[in-house]
């Protein structure tokens, strides 16, 4: 069992932007899920466990091993699949993944070569093995990034935003390969889709302009907010009328008409429906602190 | 439509720093290039303004070439800015008219690219202003505005050029969509031009070359090529002649490229090309599982992750496209400049090894340093531009690691282009049927020179890439460090090589002496640079961008946190064994063997004149009986030299005092008896000795020298040639010191001398009649010595011949060496030379007298003809000037480090590289060993028997007699009459290019002040004319008479006034013009021929009709010419055949004005006619002079 920690960790950028915030979350092997808008500060808490980034203070661990001082030791034991994964030209599937495979340590021939066969089968790839790279498509591509991850015995694998591209028969394969992995390591899985984390994570935190807004399980989330959403089908015209008057999480159009979602202790009446809250609500409603129209 | 793309490209790159950029730079290297000696441009300008019309086309046109990579950035930009912002799916929707973006586009491009260039104009005006307040350089260097030629240049070079490279960068751009292959584009039309320059290489393809030249570089050279000072002060380069031909032409195909590629353009996507994908019919069904992993990390897995890297990023190197396509270029300019030969006089030399290696290093070398260069930025970036930086970065594997599989990647590739280029040239080699292939030489050559300057440059880039925030900051930072860098230094006038990245000094291969001279030097500057270059690798490792890109300050900081111990270990040990190897180098090259910087040795050699030229002139004794022992030690390069100078007053005064001056490099002790040293100054090896009792005039007095040179250590540079393992050579003006005033000290330049404040001097003393105390000196060894008898005991290693002048007396070993005793048999000047060497040695006597060809073992195959020569040259002129006095005539190979021959008393030292490798199997060519030997023994006469005068025409009375010697020796072995054209066409350009870089002034042939192409080239030319016009036996009989007044006499000797004096009476009155007009005054003919038409007449004979014009011109110093009347003979022919080989009723005929027509009759039809059909005359323009028959209308 391992256990990553961390602690106040912050970065601010040279522009001024907080990407970190006094982070800080303790996790166990499983499957964790980090929930977020674009720019909540997602990538830049992964690339610092991933120990490509700098934090200005604080502290990360896993282990007995501090992330931010002894970055070459938590290399070793890393899976690290980055939200933009390119390719070099000219070079076949299986020869980028026995490269990387060498870079992770993988120094008998023999066992890197059915290792890379069968992460290439298990991303569907093995018939493209001697394809170059390059020419693959989007979601080919990642496959060959999720396969990389996998590579060694990582006790630790960071993915982010991995099904980004990702068929829905693709997503399916890749998740059940992770889940796989992920009963005996830690994985942290970073995405801004809710269904991933719902689909596939016992816990989860939400993070928002560099802060942990929510950590916990999903389904204790979802519980916080039983009967405390409403929905309304509303006019396009009055769509500023309620935001004003009522705390609204969300509005997605339904038949090309606003559906809103709101917030509230009580019920509201006027044409409001009560909803059970799903981890969409729980997710808009820890964002939207503001509650404005998004 | 077409004004908004014009314009808003213009107003979208002026906003750019690019531009300006470009401009700075080309503008700041004209600046220095205006205003600075140390900074040239396509080498020294002399006598020619610094901002004269042909300067500033000279820079302008080589400038083109660099700007064209400047080109390639504006054209593309222009051609796929759209593209890359992937805004054409937008914009090429829009209704936009097709010739308006296009050409709007590329001629905003056009303007825009010749930008650059007009900085190079605004460099040269900024300089010229400034120098008139600031006086860095003598005003009088600068001549008056001129618009022309800025206008002239900008429409006839700037923008014709620009817009050729631009049409084919912008087609190229357009039809590709990459902007690697558009720089790729700029990079193909370099090679061009470089293919089209090796055209220009001999004389024949003269209009060829000037033609193909797509920049008019070539062009405006050969058009310029007789121009003299005052014409490139004054001409600008106009639309007219070949120069305008050519721009023509290539901006035709400028024209052609640009409609091609218009016709060709289109807002449509191309559909990719899909392939098909195959389709495997059986699936294999194979079960996969999970193997049981043991990731380990150890040094093993180091050595593993190396070579992954190493192997995935060499594959990256080799298998991208611009490497394949600069390799390709390599190869084409490799064997299209092989497919030359090698050349010389006509003739091709052997293809031996050194020469295929200079060869392959002067034509791969700027492509490996590209592709060097290049692929640092290519590695370094590769991770990052394609985003699989992070992933790499995440890995456990040391960054040092990565950086040492780069750089060995990009060394490696590089090494394999020098094997692969080392096995063209072998190939070569046994194509043209030469087989002494030497591996050995190639592999040393390679391993000595270019695989420890690519190791730095590796490092150095890599290291360079690693520190800079982006590619092309890095690209221009190694530009910058690897090329800049060293003008700076030249600029600052250091010459060490420890600070000139991967320099050191440079190391020649010759068949005798190998690689030996300087080997040791060069591979402690090479363990200095490589241990620097894998420093520069380690550093770049600790440095290395991990993960997010950081500044340089945060990665340092991170560094000190995360760098293991034993890194820092191995960078400390690797910065201490570099230190010490510095130290070691130091110590030799700065301390141990000093050497003074350019500026210092001017500065010293300006005070010395101050402050001693106030004993110029002064009375010295003269040396009258020289013996010599000298012991060479070949292995260490150490020379003993002990000597007895007898020392006689030939003046008509006690001389009390003598000053002596020390050869630098030499330890020396002199005595002198009755001298007392009363005066010394260390910086010049001064001396004043004091006599006591003064020196009578008669008498005697011995002077004994003992002298070392040894050699310590090794230099900054390759040392002195004078004592190598193999092949030394050294005259006694290398170890006998100077007695009087040193002029040799003086500053000779005129404007050098300005710059100290040192009176104008001349570079020599005029031309007296009569006798004067000038007359009492020689112009080779001055006053200190006339003739006098060499007696020399010379000792070697016993493997090598030693050999010094005279007959060899005995020859003995003693002490494990060789010792040989010579004396000469007949008194000599005191101008001799000292050679040791393995030597093999061939022998002839003729007449009693003993032809010896001292050579190397390997140079067998031109030596038979080399004895003939040698035997022609006595035979010709024993008969026709006078007996040689000597036992022997020797020819002695000495090493390639000079190329040249010389001749001594009796013996003449001849360079290896000069006739023992020249290819002679063909004899209709012209032979230029028969020439040179012919020469050198022509020297043994004149120069050893009869000497000038030190005044203006001594050098006539040498060399110019020994080419008259050689040409006739080889008229009188040539064929046809027509064969000597060919030879003397050489003289005949060495003088007219030569008086067109004329620093000073050019003097007519009888005031000659060595110049070596008035008295070779004109002298050659002009004696050969003379004797075509007087008859040989005429001039031979004036050269005889002269020969007999003054051989080997003591003191006055003779000047040109004396030769005329005999050569005068053998010239008929109707010829005595010549005398004037070719010896006396500069003359040059301007002779063609308009029109030649023939009709048959009815007696079965043809008349044939010439319309002639001749002009005579007359030239001052400085090139101004005048026409003036002429009342010539000159000759009028036909050639039978085509290749003018034929020649055919060839008359003398007399005009007398400047237009002239001629009605021949000729029994048979000849192909063309000419006027002078022999090129006797010197004439500026000799193509007009021919022309082919026409029948009449």
């Amino acid at each position: 069992m391992s256990t990553l920690k961390i602690s106040n960790l912050s970065k601010t950028y040279a522009n001024g932007v907080k990407a970190l915030d006094d982070v800080s979350l303790e996790l166990e092997n499983g499957m964790f899920g980090l929930l977020g808008p674009n720019g909540a500060g997602k990538s830049s808490l992964m690339r610092t466990l991933a120990t490509l980034q700098e934090a200005d203070s604080g502290t990360a661990s896993l282990d007995d091993i501090d992330i931010l001082n002894q970055p070459a030791e938590l290399r070793k034991v890393l899976g690290y699949l980055p939200q933009e994964f390119g390719v070099y030209p000219r070079i076949t599937a299986e020869q980028l993944l026995n490269h990387i495979a060498v870079l992770k340590g993988i120094t008998n021939p023999k066992e890197r070569k059915l290792l890379v066969r069968y992460l290439l089968d298990k991303v569907n790839l093995f018939d493209k093995r001697n394809k170059s790279v390059k020419g693959f498509s989007g979601g080919m591509k990642q496959r060959v990034g999720i396969a990389q991850a996998l590579i060694g015995n990582p006790k630790l694998i960071i993915v982010d935003e991995p099904t980004a591209g990702l068929d829905p028969g693709e997503r399916n394969r890749f998740y059940n390969l992770l889940a796989d992995v992920g009963k005996e390591v830690i994985v942290i899985l970073s995405t801004h889709i809710v269904d991933d984390v719902r689909e596939l994570c016992t816990k989860m935190a939400i993070m928002n302009l560099g802060e942990i807004v929510y950590h916990g399980s999903p389904q204790t989330a979802i519980d916080d907010l039983k009967s405390k959403v409403y929905q309304k089908i509303v006019d396009r015209d009055q769509l500023e009328d309620y935001a004003r008057d009522y705390k609204i999480i969300s509005n997605k159009m339904v038949g090309g008409q606003p559906l809103i979602h709101v917030f509230s202790e009580d019920h509201p009446q006027n044409g409001f429906e009560q909803v059970t809250p799903n981890l969409e609500d729980v997710f808009f409603s820890k964002i939207n602190t503001a509650n404005v129209l998004v | 439509m077409f004004k908004t793309f014009f314009l808003s490209e213009l107003k979208y790159t002026l906003k750019q720093p690019m531009v300006y950029i470009f401009m700075f730079i080309l503008g700041l290297l004209e600046f220095f290039a205006t205003v600075s000696d140390n900074v040239q441009v396509g080498g020294a300008i002399g006598n020619v303004y610094r901002n004269s019309p042909y300067t500033l086309t000279i820079h302008v046109t080589i400038f083109s070439i660099f700007s064209l990579l400047m080109a390639a950035a504006f054209f593309n930009n222009a051609a796929l800015r759209d593209h890359n912002n992937e805004f054409n799916e937008i914009l090429f929707t829009t209704p936009l008219s097709k010739p308006g973006y296009f050409f709007g586009r590329f001629l905003g491009a056009l303007f825009i690219s010749t930008l650059p260039l007009v900085g190079v104009f605004i460099g040269m005006l900024l300089g010229t202003s400034l120098n008139s307040i600031f006086d860095w350089i003598d005003p009088e260097r600068f001549g008056a505005f001129n618009f022309e030629m800025f206008l002239n240049n900008y429409l006839l070079f700037v923008l014709p050029n620009m817009f050729l490279a631009g049409t084919v960068i912008f087609a190229m751009a357009n039809k590709w969509k990459s902007t690697v292959i558009s720089f790729v584009g700029g990079l193909v039309i370099i090679v061009a031009y470089i293919i089209a320059g090796s055209f220009s290489s001999d004389v024949d393809n003269e209009t060829i070359a000037a033609l193909t030249d797509m920049f008019g570089i070539n062009t405006y050279q050969i058009e310029t090529k007789y121009y003299t000072p005052v014409e490139k002060n004054t001409i600008s380069p106009g639309f007219s002649g070949l120069l305008f031909m050519n721009r023509l032409i290539w901006v035709s195909v400028g024209l052609i490229v640009l409609v091609l590629s218009y016709f060709s353009f289109s807002f449509k996507q191309k559909n990719k090309k899909i392939k098909k994908a195959k389709v495997k019919a059986s699936k294999t069904e194979t079960v996969f599982s999970l193997p049981k992993l043991n990731p380990s990390f150890t040094g093993a897995t180091n050595w593993q992750q190396f070579k992954s890297f190493f192997y995935t990023n060499f594959l990256s190197i080799i298998k991208s496209v611009t490497f394949k396509i600069l390799f390709l270029f390599c190869i084409i300019i490799l064997v299209a400049d092989l497919s030359g030969g090698f050349e010389y006089f006509g003739l091709q030399s052997y293809p031996v090894t050194y020469k295929l290696i200079d060869s392959i290093e002067g034509n791969t070398k700027v492509f490996l340093v590209i592709i060097t260069i290049f692929f640092s930025g290519e590695l370094i970036w590769r991770d990052r531009d394609y985003k699989i930086n992070e992933v790499i970065d995440a890995t456990a594997h040391t960054s040092f690691i990565s950086m040492a599989a780069k750089s060995l990647s990009l060394l490696s590739t590089v090494v394999i282009l020098n094997f692969f280029f080392i096995a063209i040239g072998i190939i070569y080699q046994l194509l043209n049927g030469y087989t002494r292939i030497e591996i050995d030489v190639y592999l040393l050559d390679f391993f000595y020179s270019n695989l420890p300057l690519f190791i730095i440059f590796s490092g150095i880039t890599i290291l360079v890439q690693v520190l800079s925030s982006n590619k092309y900051i890095g690209y221009f930072i190694a530009v910058l460090i690897l090329f800049v860098f060293e003008i700076i230094l030249s600029i600052l006038d250091v010459s060490s090589n420890m600070l000139d990245i991967a320099n050191g000094p440079s190391l020649t291969y010759s068949d005798m002496n190998r690689f030996d001279l300087g080997l040791k030097a060069v591979l402690w500057f090479n363990l200095y640079w490589v241990l620097l270059a894998i420093l520069a690798v380690m550093i770049a490792g600790a440095l290395w961008n991990r993960g997010s890109k950081n500044s340089l300050l945060s990665r340092i900081k991170t560094a000190r946190r995360e760098v293991p111990k034993s890194y820092r270990v191995s960078i400390i040990a690797t910065a201490m064994a570099w230190i010490s190897v510095a130290a070691f180098v130091y110590y030799n090259t700065q301390v141990l063997n000093t050497y003074d910087s350019g500026d210092t040795r001017e500065q010293l050699a300006a005070d010395y004149e101050k402050k001693y030229s106030k004993y110029r002139g002064m009375a010295t004794p003269k040396v009258t009986d020289s013996r010599y022992f000298i012991d060479i030690f070949p292995n260490k390069r150490d020379i003993h030299i002990k000597a007895e100078l007898e020392m006689t007053n030939a003046t008509d005064q006690p001389i009390d005092s003598i000053h002596i001056y020390n050869n630098r490099d030499w330890n020396t002790n002199l005595k002198m008896s009755n001298a007392k040293s009363v005066y010394k100054d260390d910086t010049y090896l001064f001396t004043i000795y004091k006599l006591s009792p003064a020196l009578q005039p008669g008498e005697k007095m011995t002077l004994t020298l003992d002298s070392k040179y040894i050699t310590k250590g090794f230099k900054n540079g390759r040392g002195s040639t004078i004592v190598v393992k193999n092949g030394s050579f050294f005259n006694n003006g290398d170890f006998l010191p100077t007695i009087g005033y040193n002029s040799g000290y003086e500053i000779n330049d005129k404007n050098t001398r300005k710059k100290y404040d040192l009176p104008e001097k001349e570079r020599t003393p005029e031309l007296t009649p009569g006798v004067t105390d000038l007359h009492m000196g020689n112009y080779l060894s001055g006053k200190q010595g006339d003739f006098i008898n060499v007696e020399t005991v010379i000792s070697t290693i016993n493997s090598q011949t030693a050999i010094a002048p005279g007959s060899l007396l005995k020859k003995w070993e003693e002490n494990g060496r060789t010792y040989f005793h010579y004396k000469t048999d007949t008194p000599s000047l005191n101008f001799y030379s000292f050679m040791s060497a393995e030597y093999e040695i061939a022998t002839r006597k003729w007449n009693g007298i003993d032809i010896e060809i001292y050579h190397d073992e390997k140079h067998t195959i031109n030596i038979d003809m080399m004895l003939d020569a040698v035997e022609r040259s006595l035979k010709y002129y024993t008969k026709n000037f006078g007996p040689y006095y000597h036992k022997q005539a020797r020819i002695i190979e000495f090493p390639r480090y000079a190329n040249f021959a010389q001749a001594f008393p009796g013996t003449m030292p001849y360079a290896e590289s000069f006739g023992f490798i020249i290819n002679l199997e063909d004899e209709t060519e012209n032979n230029v060993i028969d020439f040179v030997i012919a020469h050198e023994m022509g020297h043994q006469w004149w120069a050893h028997q009869l000497i000038g005068a030190e005044m203006q025409g001594g050098t006539m009375l040498s060399e110019s007699f020994s080419q008259y010697s050689a040409n006739v020796t080889m008229k009188n072995i040539a064929k046809t009459p027509m064969k000597m054209r060919k030879f003397l066409k050489y003289d005949h350009d060495r003088y007219l290019s030569g008086r067109s870089s004329e620093r000073i002034k050019e003097l007519p042939l009888y005031k000659v002040e060595n110049q070596a192409y008035i008295h070779y080239g004109k002298g050659g030319a002009i004696m050969y004319a003379l004797q075509d016009y007087i008859g040989e036996d005429k001039v031979n009989n004036a050269m005889k008479s002269f020969l007999e007044e003054y051989r080997y006499n003591a003191p006055p000797y003779p000047s040109t006034h004396d030769f005329l004096r005999h050569l005068e009476p053998q010239v008929p009155d109707s010829l005595s013009y010549i005398v004037k007009d070719w010896f006396k005054e500069i003359t040059l003919y301007d002779n063609r021929l308009k029109e030649a038409t023939y009709k048959k007449l009815d007696n079965g004979k043809y008349q044939v009709k010439l319309d002639i014009e001749t002009y005579k011109i007359k030239s001052d110093s400085l090139g101004n010419e005048t026409r003036v009347s002429m009342n010539d003979w000159i000759d009028v022919g036909f050639f039978m055949d085509n290749d003018e080989e034929q020649l055919y009723e060839q008359k003398r005929l007399k005009f007398n004005k400047d237009k002239s027509t001629l009605t021949i009759e000729l029994d048979s039809l000849p192909t063309k006619a000419a006027i002078d059909p022999r090129h006797i005359l010197i004439d500026r323009v000799f193509n007009d002079n021919i022309k082919s028959l026409s029948l009449e209308d």
